[in-house]
This record gives structure tokens, sequence and C-alpha cells, in this order.
């Protein structure tokens, strides 16, 4: 790891989680994006941080499923029937 | 995906339907992130009840399966905080509790990023890598977990979570940031090593 232009790689991950919440000005995104060129390491964390967000918000059972059958055994779907019943 | 009735019609708020039409998907959600399936039952029931309790402030403002989905992310996350109390012996660690100690003097990764492969045909590793986030995200601090889900799974606005939590803009920039260098780092320690394939 080298010294990368005016901001490390610590202020780098504070600014690219700060980047997933609000727009940055323009100077910072410049900054970062030189940054993330040059460091593999910040590049990395960026699409790791990234990709939990998108797992996160997904709302597949599993990302890449496509198939899964399993379903809700029957007595657990009539228990649930009877408990909502009860405090409706 | 699979197909939904739009949320505005009038079968969509009577529980009993919710049942039918997302017990299975909801089921199947929650098997895929907890092994147990008499928990994933639990979780799914709970879920239903939480949303008849919450039915009134639902007015249609997303579809129903997003709304129960996001019921449910919380409470698989409340599962897994509630079981790591009660069992001395969690096998999950933590890192990155204290950021300072990933970056040395001069601001440069200390503890470098590993590389992180999910490969989308192997569905053994995709479960795994979900079960290790929940887990994840039961060992945050319950107020930086609160943070990170509500824009992260529920993809909240900065302001909508201020209100939510009562702090500051920048409070909530910094927790969030607290939130997601710690849960990268334990799924980084959990899951990399649980899968002994990628260590570096």
């Amino acid at each position: 790891m080298m010294k990368h232009w005016m901001f490390n790689c610590k202020e780098v991950s504070q600014v690219v989680s700060e980047s997933m919440d609000r727009g940055l000005p323009i100077h910072h995104r410049i900054f970062v994006h030189m940054h993330l060129l040059m460091c593999k390491y910040c590049a990395r964390f960026r699409r790791q941080l990234l990709l939990i967000r998108e797992v996160c918000r997904s709302e597949k059972v599993v990302p890449g499923e496509s198939e899964d059958t399993r379903v809700l055994p029957q007595d657990a779907c009539d228990r649930i029937k009877q408990s909502l019943q009860k405090s409706s | 995906m699979d197909p939904q009735k739009p949320a505005c019609d009038n079968s969509s708020i009577d529980p009993e339907v919710w049942v039918d039409r997302h017990g299975d998907y909801l089921y199947r959600f929650a098997l895929a992130r907890i092994k147990d399936s008499s928990v994933a039952e639990d979780l799914v029931q709970e879920t239903f009840l939480a949303a008849l309790g919450a039915r009134k402030n639902f007015e249609s403002r997303s579809v129903v399966r997003t709304w129960l989905t996001a019921i449910l992310k919380h409470k698989i996350v409340d599962h897994f905080r509630k079981y790591s109390r009660e069992q001395v012996a969690e096998n999950i660690e933590t890192i990155g509790d204290s950021i300072d100690s990933l970056f040395d003097n001069n601001g440069q990764w200390r503890i470098k990023p590993a590389k992180w492969t999910i490969n989308p045909m192997k569905i053994y590793e995709q479960r795994e890598f979900l079960s290790v986030l929940y887990k994840c995200l039961a060992k945050l601090p319950e107020r930086l977990a609160k943070a990170f889900m509500l824009r992260e799974m529920e993809g909240l606005s900065t302001e909508e979570i201020c209100k939510a939590l009562e702090i500051s803009a920048t409070n909530s920039w910094v927790m969030l940031y607290r939130a997601r260098m710690q849960l990268r780092g334990c799924l980084e320690i959990n899951w990399l090593n649980s899968d002994g394939s990628e260590t570096k």
C-alpha cells in the first residue's frame, strides 16, 4: 500500500460509507475516486459494503436461488391462523 | 419474483389471507437464515402477529410482502441476539469494534480487507453467508444494529432514521459507518473462515 493523494485509507473508508447515505461534495468524490483507482483494498472494501447492502435489501429467499419448494407445514399454518384469530 | 396482488385489494389486509399467500415464502426466507425449522415457524408466527398489531399503520404504503419481510428480518436478528445472550459459547467472533485498530498510525489498512467470493451457483455458500450476516447483525450494539437495519434493510433515508432514533444527521452517518465496519469485519472472520477457502 502506498500513500495516496489527499485521503488515507481510514478517511476513505469513512467517506465511502457516507457516500452511501448522502451526496458528497464534488471534491470529496474526486479524491475518493482517485484513491479507489489506486488502492485495491479500499476498492474491495467499497464493493463489499455495496454487496452487503444488496443482500440486506433483497427480498429473495436466497440471492441466486430460483427453486425452493419447502412449504410452511400444515400444522404450523393452522397454529398461526388460530393465534391470529385469538389476537384479532 | 412471485406474482403479488396489489396492496390495495381488500383481502391483502385479512391476516388469514396473509398466511395463505405469504406463509410459505416467509418460512423459506427464515429457513435460509435459521437452520432450525421450528424456530423458523415460530418467527413466521411472530411476524404475522406483529403485522396484525401494526395493521393500522400499514396503510398500503408498500406491498404486503415487502412489509412482512421487513418485520421478519427484524425478528431474525432479535432471535440471534437473544440466542447469543443465552449461549455463553457463541462462536461468532467480532473484529473492528475499535475502528482505530484496523488502521495504522498513517491511516493505512493494518488488517487489509480480504477478497470475498460468493458463488451464485453455490446455494449452500449463500445460505452460510446469510446466516452469518444475521448472526453478526445480532452482535452489533443494539442502537447501531437498529440504525443499520433501518438504512440497509428497509432503505429509510437519513432524515427518517434521525427521527426514529432521535439523533443528528452527523450522528447517523457516524453510527452507520461504525455499524458497517463492525459488520464487515465480523462477516470476514466468521464467514470466510467457516468457508475455509479464502483467507486472503
